[in-house]
């Protein structure tokens, strides 16, 4: 605007413009209060959490508390051979008063990550170091067990130094840095995450595929159907939709084991023999059919919600104008189905790729995903900081999946109703 | 960031700790175990002490309670737990420790606590519960031959067909060493030794690696107890390792066609651990000690083939043959303690699990994800 034109005011003086920047800003506000809940719900059930399992999984203060002198000593060694004397010392002295303070089994669990066989060597220390006379400490803590006499225990220890780490993301893709700041993969016979990684891909991804293959003849004939046939065939979608996840899964392990009722079936037509019965449960089979099962209608409401808005004029209007039923369907009706299509398997595909009881139920040794994996580490080697590390990897996959679908067929096209 | 992931978990226990408030609450396994704890030593407890005492299911190991001091609201009193997890816990300051002879009672005859229980505890903060066997079973009905060893499980030219193991390295790696010949020696010591050699891991898991892979055998894993049995039942696997009394429970319980094979068998032992800072230390305290006495953990055996700890139970148990609830079943014959199934065997070495586990999960892990 420029300086010239005068300024328009409203009846009470206030030029227009202020006054609709006021009227504004309190609209802003209202909005803001009413969606508050919901940044507020946002905020406390994703963000901090997500951003606690961040922290969590690169901290290590813990472990540098815990030893402070230590790891001042340790600076000035260079890691090829035995530390000196004044680092047995430190450490003779950090540890004294962790077993004092009876909190010496937190250090052996996490340095226990780090190389195995410390926590019977600190625990051993524990016990022996109430007797040690003071001076050459070097020589009374070698004594107490041969390990501690090797080179790569204290190297283990002097990884453990930084406030920070990013070992944890190395070891989900089994790798980790060595003496030399080089990185590089872990032996052969450790290597497992890798290999998960890639098979969740594989499965999350076929069985995507399957399920779009399946969902879409199906959500076809829902939005087609008349009435009164497509509302039972929505009932049988959506009746296993409402089933508990455990007794489907349950079911299918009854259905599908190798003395179960479809093998049995196969055996009584003759289609295979007794004791060849194949096997198509806790293995990748298992997993596939399952998963595909469960995830079906994830795939089939979208698909349905999507084509219900589709004119069947238009199909006849592409035949009338002299396409094949083919061409009417590939050149009108399928590009119209596809922000249906992108927002089933976006959804399928996100959710396969976290899933975990199915798998750990059906899927045996050659099934089971990367989550369970996760599981593994929350449960049962209680290495939490490594679980988030790796719960975030996955969410930074998805992340990059969807983002890429952002790129490829654009976000704004997803309809899912 | 973390004080307010804290305050809400914190948040969540506390509306958990309300409803359960003033009675002591046991984590156990669940199941045909629990079950045992409960009408065994549970409920007399509850009525003597004049408390409640509410079991909740759990699934092993010390993630949960870990969670729940994390949060500093911690709501289970008691956990029956495996060596391993009272080595840990103690270590880590997640449990009570014990002034053993003080804390429990002796024996009828006198006999102090300590000296009562079969072996010393593996931690201050345990107290034994029960001793069990990892063991394995065939379904007579779908096996020609009988097996009768340890190698018998692995050999799949005489013994065709799928077999079920657990679903992590613990007692995997003992039993296939010994069918890979190497002598056991006493309590399996010399199996451990074998273990902790350079190599020795890695030739127990060629072992399982070699069985799960041959086209003759192959490998389903069970995590659950009541697993095994069912599997032998529905067919799906010719034999299967597990806790000799879910096969028990099978076979007297319920009349199944399981048979059991003690050679090889791990001897193994579950302890109770009073949880530090519970919400009724006090009360929970004393529950224990009555639960662990000589009549109460003879009680649990009426209903579940578990050796109690205490060798003034065994006693308590001979003399009052047939123990078992249904009136007529000897039950010191089906102990993993009967001198008939004891004729090889190992003693679970919990240090060295504790010691190893987290690289052999590792290479276990890998293993498994090459099948």
């Amino acid at each position: 605007m420029s300086s010239e034109t005068q300024k328009i005011l409203t009846t009470d003086g206030i030029p227009l413009e202020e006054s609709l920047k006021k009227a504004e800003r309190k609209n802003k506000i209202k909005a803001f209060l009413l969606v508050s809940p919901l940044l507020l719900y946002l905020l406390i059930t994703y963000i901090f959490p997500i951003g606690d399992m961040f922290l969590r999984s690169i901290d290590d203060k813990m472990v540098t508390k815990m030893l402070p002198k230590t790891f001042i000593a340790m600076e000035k060694w260079d890691g090829n051979e035995l530390p000196e004397e004044e680092v047995f010392e430190a450490f003779y002295l950090d540890y004294k008063i962790l077993v004092k303070e009876k909190t010496f089994g937190k250090l052996a669990t996490q340095l226990n990550y780090e190389k195995n066989g410390f926590k019977s060597i600190l625990k051993k220390l524990a016990r022996k170091q109430k007797k040690f006379t003071e001076g050459n400490y070097k020589e009374q803590i070698m004594k107490v067990h041969k390990r501690w006499a090797n080179v790569d225990y204290w190297r283990a220890i002097k990884r453990r130094a930084p406030n920070y780490t990013y070992s944890k993301y190395l070891k989900g893709v089994d790798m980790y840095e060595d003496e030399n700041g080089k990185i590089v993969q872990v032996e052969e016979s450790r290597r497992v995450h890798k290999k998960l990684w890639m098979r969740t891909l594989e499965i999350a991804f076929f069985v995507t595929v399957f399920c779009f293959l399946m969902a879409y003849p199906i959500a076809h004939l829902l939005a087609t159907l008349p009435m009164k046939y497509s509302n039972l065939l929505m009932i049988c979608v959506l009746l296993p939709f409402w089933t508990s996840l455990l007794v489907r899964t349950a079911s299918w392990m009854i259905l599908l084991q190798q003395q179960g009722i479809v093998n049995d079936f196969f055996v009584w037509i003759g289609l295979v023999a007794d004791e060849n019965r194949p096997e198509m449960m806790y293995n990748k089979t298992g997993t596939y059919v399952a998963m595909t099962q469960i995830l079906l209608p994830f795939m089939v409401l979208p698909l349905y919600s999507v084509m219900k808005t589709i004119s069947p004029s238009l199909m006849r209007a592409g035949k009338s104008l002299g396409g094949t039923p083919f061409v009417a369907f590939w050149k009108i009706y399928f590009p119209l189905t596809i922000p249906g299509i992108g927002a089933g398997c976006l959804l399928v595909f996100i959710l396969a790729i976290g899933y975990y009881i199915t798998p750990a139920l059906v899927g045996g040794a050659s099934g089971t995903l990367i989550s369970n994996q996760i599981a593994y580490h929350m449960k049962s080697t209680l290495d939490w900081s490594f679980a988030s590390a790796m719960g975030l990897m996955l969410l930074l996959g998805v992340l990059a999946i969807y983002w890429v679908y952002n790129k490829l067929v654009g976000i704004d096209n997803i309809k899912l109703g | 960031m973390r004080k307010l992931s804290k305050l809400l978990l914190t948040l969540t226990f506390a509306l958990s700790i309300t409803s359960s408030a003033f009675a002591v609450t046991v984590a156990s396994w669940g199941g045909a175990y629990t079950e045992s704890q409960k009408l065994g030593y549970g409920d007399p407890t509850a009525k003597a002490l004049g408390i409640e005492i509410n079991w909740v299911d759990y699934s092993g190991g010390l993630s949960e309670i870990k969670a729940q001091q994390e949060a500093g609201a911690v709501n289970w009193d008691i956990m029956d737990v495996f060596a391993m997890d009272t080595i840990t816990g103690c270590d880590e300051g997640i449990f009570v420790e014990f002034d053993f002879d003080k804390d429990f009672p002796p024996a009828p005859d006198g006999t102090p606590a300590s000296e009562d229980f079969f072996t010393s505890m593996p931690s201050k903060c345990a107290v034994g519960n029960i001793l069990y066997s990892w063991n394995y079973a065939y379904n007579s009905e779908n096996l020609a031959n009988s097996p009768k060893t340890i190698k018998d499980f692995f050999n799949t030219k005489r013994f065709p067909g799928k077999r079920a193991i657990y679903k992590s390295a613990l007692t995997n790696l003992e039993i296939a060493l010994a069918a890979d010949g190497v002598k056991m020696g006493k309590g399996g010591d010399f199996l451990y030794k074998k273990l902790e050699a350079d190599g020795g891991v890695d030739r127990a898991i060629a072992k399982i690696k070699k069985l799960c892979t041959d086209p003759n055998g192959g490998c389903v894993f069970w995590s659950a107890g009541a697993q095994p049995p069912e599997l032998l039942m529905s067919g799906e696997v010719v034999m299967a390792t597990g806790w000799n009394g879910r096969f028990f429970n099978a076979t007297i319980g319920e009349g199944a066609p399981i048979v059991q094979v003690w050679d090889g068998q791990g001897l193994d032992y579950e302890y109770f651990a009073l949880v530090k800072g519970g919400p009724d230390e006090a009360n929970a305290k004393k529950a224990l000690a009555m639960m662990t006495n000589t009549e109460m953990l003879a009680g649990s055996a009426k209903y579940i083939a578990y050796a109690p700890w205490r060798k003034s139970s065994i006693a308590v148990m001979e003399a009052g043959e047939p123990w078992y609830k249904d009136g007529k079943t000897n039950m010191v014959p089906h102990m993993p303690t009967a001198p008939a199934n004891l004729k090889k065997y190992f003693l679970v070495n919990a240090d060295f699990w504790a010691d190893n586990s987290a690289e052999i999960g590792e290479k276990w892990e890998a293993m498994k994800a090459g099948l």
